[in-house]
């Protein structure tokens, strides 16, 4: 256990070094911004907007998660294109206390920024605990999301690309905000759906546990398979 | 310590295997070697048998128990000087050692600044690894394998890219580490680092192994056990080595005149090298 704190922190140290990741942590304070100054008097200038107040939450709480996901997959393309990855290959840390140590300090930081954005945000009633639960849901998408990317791209240039993919995949579900109630749930192939889905229901003041809990074990199984994957490819 | 039985090895993506069918043990307090070309499948060894590579053919123990057995506590025990510095660059040398070193279980590493000093990175120490030097990263890898003082070590071209002041300062302490009783596996394509550190060298050329023997062995296997003596007025002549002292031919020859040079004709490494593979190591 007290290796993997160590990585944990040595990880958030490294990171910080770097000039480029640090200018990412701004990213959130804008959000905050935005939802606490920007959003209440958008939608009281244009009135159409009102229905899609829940929309607003919705991109606030994925953009959280990109801060981290961001940061993290390039610290792992980085090493990998370093060869530092192969050293933890022939460390006494097994593959998933390295997961885990380097998971740790990113998720629990993207909950704590949803955390603040539930409880700073203007627009709806949401309970403390209703907000933990959907922060510590959300930000699931950041191991995912890095485990993904570092499976399939070889170097820092593919990362790119795929991290702009992987940006507009996260926000696809939005469109479910736009059909036929009927239909929305074609979009659940889309992980993000199921986070999305349950911020709707509570801002509608509607039950959510279901939709939380089929998105809980979607992200399980999808951080199971993308780890196996990560595993194979990151420490050659 | 370490032995291997007939053990292949084919990358995922290709069609042709790299390793083919390599048999070879290792002795605690030895230091054995891979001399081989560039492509040979040295580095492809070695990480099989760091289990960086899985999925081989053939037989591998460690300490008498299957490598696929081994599960963390097997890199307790090692050690992995890579072949290439890799580092974190914006940590300093101090730092990268500290965070590596974390993952072991305590007791056991070695005094750090003494480390860098032994291999004069003392100065350097508090620096960002990126300020290094090639030279100078290697050094550190070197360090960072042996700081948990494991029983066995893997070196990857341990003395490339350095200058020859401190390739020979590594190679003393690759000797100093075998007299510390520990099993060291090098590979090199330097002739040079294997006649001097290797007690026993494998000549691996496409996956395979074609000779294993001492240095010693193989260079008068392939030489001639003779002197060869030039005197100043330009007379060679060469005497078989038997029983030199008391060949009568050999004294009076050196009676005739000033000797300019006497020298052995046991072939070098790099000639029995060509010899025994029909390949140059430069190749
Ligand atoms: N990741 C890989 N995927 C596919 N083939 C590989 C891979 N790594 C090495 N090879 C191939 O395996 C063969 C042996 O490579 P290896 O790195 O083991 O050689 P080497 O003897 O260490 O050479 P060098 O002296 O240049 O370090 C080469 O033909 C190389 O092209
Ligand atoms: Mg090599």
């Amino acid at each position: 256990m007290n290796k993997t704190l160590k990585l944990s922190v040595a990880d958030i140290k490294i990171i910080f070094r770097d000039p480029s990741l640090k200018s990412f942590v701004f990213l959130p304070i804008l959000l905050f911004a935005l939802i606490i100054w920007g959003v209440p008097p958008l939608v009281e200038k244009y009135d159409l907007l009102t229905p899609y107040l829940s929309l607003f939450l919705v991109v606030a709480v994925i953009e959280n998660t990109q801060m981290f996901c961001f940061i993290s997959t390039m610290a792992l393309i980085d090493e990998k294109e370093t060869d530092i990855a192969k050293v933890y290959g022939v460390v006494p840390l097994t593959k998933t206390e390295y997961i885990f140590s380097r998971f740790l300090i990113p998720y629990l930081f993207t909950v704590l920024l949803n955390v603040i954005m539930f409880t700073v945000q203007p627009l709806f009633e949401i309970s403390f605990g209703t907000g933990i639960l959907i922060s510590c849901l959300a930000a699931l998408v950041v191991p995912v999301y890095v485990l993904s990317i570092n499976s399939i791209a070889q170097n820092r240039m593919q990362g790119m690309v795929y991290v702009k993919a992987f940006n507009m995949l996260v926000l696809i579900p939005i469109t479910a905000f736009f059909v036929p109630e009927n239909i929305k749930h074609l979009f659940s192939v889309f992980p993000t759906h199921w986070i999305f889905q349950s911020i709707e229901n509570v801002t509608m003041g509607k039950d959510m546990t279901l939709v939380f809990g089929v998105g809980l074990v979607v992200f399980i199984i999808l951080i199971w398979l993308t780890s196996r994957l990560f595993i194979k490819r990151h420490f050659v | 310590m370490i032995q291997v039985e007939n053990l292949n090895f084919t990358y995922p993506k290709n069609d042709t295997s790299t390793l083919k069918g390599l048999n070879f043990e290792i002795a605690k307090e030895e230091v054995f070697g891979f001399l081989g070309p560039s492509g040979a499948g040295k580095s492809t060894a070695q990480k099989v048998l760091y289990k960086i590579l899985r999925n081989y053919q053939g037989s591998v123990k460690i300490k008498g128990k299957n490598l696929s057995e081994w599960g963390k506590e097997y890199f307790e025990k090692i050690g992995v000087g890579f072949e290439l510095p890799n580092h974190y660059l914006r940590l300093t040398g101090k730092e990268n050692l500290d965070l590596f070193a974390s993952f072991y279980q305590s007791g056991e590493r070695k005094n750090l600044s003494s480390l860098f000093e032994m291999v004069d990175l003392t100065d350097a120490m508090n620096k960002p690894v990126e300020t290094y030097s090639k030279g100078m990263k290697m050094r550190l890898n070197f360090i960072r394998a042996i700081q948990h003082n494991p029983d066995i070590l893997f070196f990857d071209e341990p003395t490339s890219g350095l200058d020859p002041v401190n390739a020979y300062k590594i190679k003393q302490h690759i000797l100093d580490l075998k007299s510390q009783g520990k099993t060291i596996f090098v590979t090199t394509h330097s002739m040079e680092t294997a006649d001097n550190i290797c007690d026993r060298v494998a000549f691996i050329v496409n996956g395979k192994i074609q000779a294993t023997d001492t240095p010693q062995n193989l260079k008068s296997d392939y030489g001639k056990e003779a002197v060869k003596v030039e005197l100043e007025k330009g007379f060679i002549k060469e005497f078989p080595l038997s029983k030199l002292g008391e060949n009568p031919d050999f004294l009076s020859f050196l009676g005739q005149g000033e000797v300019k040079r006497i020298h052995t004709l046991e072939a070098t490494l790099e000639e029995v090298f060509i010899k025994v593979t029909g390949q140059s190591l430069k190749a």
